[in-house]
């Protein structure tokens, strides 16, 4: 009996520890978006507001144009993952189910994208950039996000379309049906749970990335969310209240996000790592 | 014959784009980066071939060094943290009366979808020297310790990564729970006959079988930590001093701040080159065999 219910403790002990240390900060931010300086630093440190200070809120939304960050957002995000899903499922397709010599090559080459950071090609991509007349436009972004999504966009795609019987285009074939047709109307109606995964990881990548977006965007009407938080910071850096209001809108949609499409995030990881480093 | 022409058609239009498009924008700049590393360039004007004065220069940079060795410091952070706690973790999940379990996964894997931007200005407020959260904490126990972490000599690299190594706890965390879940359930009831204590079981049987895993949970830890930027770009802007740089920031600071362009591709190609010898070495050491079950 004691022996159990120590083996309980020891497994459940340290579990709610770092749920508390993973989930508290998170809390606390919550918790400090509605109170004043005072309270975050030294009356009510850890604790509920004493006095829910909505105007916190309110404020943020004054003098930040967080409705313009949260357009750019979104605009950059879907542009991404619709680019990345296409160009992905289409190359996916051809390197696992079509017979050509450099199948297996092509795509071990897509797939070291995994393995290279951003910040390596920046200096030559602001420069390319530049020189195709693509600063000042979402596609400055949108562009090195879709190449460098598209490694792990394939990695989940091509493990999709192995999986799938050869049955299905050799009937297809019989049909008449052509190899677009096929492609279009039968092989991607049947990754769909792999275009769910991508989409949700991809979309949650460009939502959040900051290094590429800080380099090519210059335009304040084209920022997205981390710079307009950036720019909050350096401009109200010391209203603690209301940086934290402006951090909480921000994040909700993403906690959203992983709150409805949890599993296809967890498979969509673990089909990934499958990759050979 | 028509046939084998479309199909050869069909192939192109399938790959030639998503080919073209990943070595237009991926692969030719890598090129470019090292190629540039070699010359004397202001990102405008034509560039001057200068041989490896750039690499003579960084090895007598102080800021190199520094940066060097906070890259390591990160990567060690989050390879403790990540690897080391996931694992414990991910085994304490595994357990099969566990009641739960989802709720806790969930959980361990929502600070993952937060920008880092918001998780670096989170952090930035629990590190307040006057009052933040850390050193409330301390007071709330009773120990008169206070620290100013993000500016401490000692301290600010060492916080900076640990805000890391919380942010993305989640995703290793996963990957290893997901590994020890396809272990065959016959492996641990041989060893539960026997006798063997819990924690000796798993030492024994789960962490050898899960060295794939942990290949790429290295690969990604290690190149995440050494290519740390955003982290102390919002915290502490590589500071006080050069403190908390990186050679991301020293690339960053190079190229967009002073507009050499040339000297900031050689710190981008230094960090190439170490993220590939660190994964070649990963490669080299674990996992030899391949285990099937």
């Amino acid at each position: 009996m004691f022996k159990r219910l120590a083996s309980r403790a020891l497994t459940y002990g340290p579990l709610s520890f770092f749920l508390l240390v993973s989930l508290y900060p998170l809390v606390w931010l919550l918790f400090y978006s509605f109170k004043d300086n005072e309270e975050i630093f030294s009356t009510n440190v850890f604790g509920i507001p004493n006095e829910w200070r909505w105007e916190n809120y309110s404020n943020a939304f004054g003098v930040f144009d967080i409705v313009a960050y949260f357009k750019n957002s979104l605009i950059v995000s879907i542009g991404t993952v619709i680019f990345t899903v296409i160009l992905a499922l289409m190359f996916s397709y051809a390197a696992a189910r079509m017979r050509w010599r450099f199948a297996n090559a092509s795509r071990i080459y897509m797939t070291s994208g995994m393995f290279i950071p951003m910040q390596i090609i920046l200096i030559p991509l602001l420069i390319l950039v530049r020189d195709m007349h693509l600063q000042n436009s979402y596609f400055a972004v949108i562009v090195p996000y879709v190449a460098f999504q598209l490694s792990f966009a394939t990695i989940i795609f091509y493990a999709f379309f192995r999986s799938l019987p050869y049955e299905i285009e050799e009937s297809a074939a019989i049909d008449g049906a052509s190899i677009y047709t096929t492609f279009f109307r039968i092989m991607v109606p049947l990754v769909k749970p792999a275009i769910a995964s991508v989409s949700i990881f991809v979309f949650l990548f460009a939502w959040n990335e900051f290094l590429v977006a800080l380099i090519m965007i210059s335009d304040n009407a084209l920022k997205t969310l981390p710079l307009g938080l950036l720019y909050f910071q350096t401009q109200f850096g010391s209203d603690w209240g209301a940086m934290g209001a402006v951090m909480v809108i921000s994040t909700i949609p993403t906690i959203l996000v992983y709150l409805l499409f949890s599993e296809q995030i967890e498979k969509a990881l673990t089909v990934s790592s499958a990759v050979k480093g | 014959m028509n046939s084998k022409r479309s199909y050869n058609i069909a192939l192109l239009v399938f790959t030639l784009p998503t080919l073209l498009f990943f070595t237009v924008i991926v692969v030719y700049p890598i090129l470019q980066t090292f190629q540039k590393s070699f010359f004397d360039w202001d990102g405008l004007s034509t560039p001057s071939f200068i041989g490896f004065d750039n690499y003579v220069r960084l090895l007598d940079d102080d800021d190199f060094w520094v940066s060097l060795k906070n890259g390591l410091i990160f990567a060690l952070v989050l390879v403790v943290y990540q690897i080391g706690l996931g694992t414990l973790l991910a085994i304490a999940l595994s357990t099969k009366s566990l009641r739960g379990r989802k709720f806790f996964r969930t959980s361990y894997f929502v600070p993952v979808v937060l920008s880092g931007v918001v998780v670096s200005q989170l952090w930035i407020a629990i590190y307040n020297a006057d009052g933040g959260l850390i050193n409330s904490l301390f007071h709330l126990f009773g120990i008169q310790y206070e620290q100013a972490w993000l500016s401490g000599e000692h301290t600010s690299i060492w916080a900076i990564a640990f805000s890391g190594a919380w942010h993305h706890l989640g995703i290793q965390l996963v990957l290893i729970y997901t590994a020890i879940k396809s272990i065959p359930e016959q492996l641990y009831e041989a060893a539960t006959i026997d006798g063997a204590p819990f924690w000796k079981m798993h030492w024994k049987i789960t962490i050898p079988l899960l060295s794939e895993t942990y290949k790429f949970c290295l690969v990604i830890a290690i190149t995440g930590g050494l290519n740390a930027f955003q982290n102390m770009f919002v915290m502490t802007n590589g500071g006080p001093g050069n403190i908390s740089y990186t050679l991301t920031f020293m690339m960053y600071k190079a190229a967009f701040r002073s507009g050499e362009y040339g000297y900031g591709s050689a710190a981008a190609a230094v960090l190439v080159l170490e993220c590939l010898i660190f994964t070649i070495l990963i490669n080299k050491f674990i996992a030899r065999e391949k285990i099937s079950y």
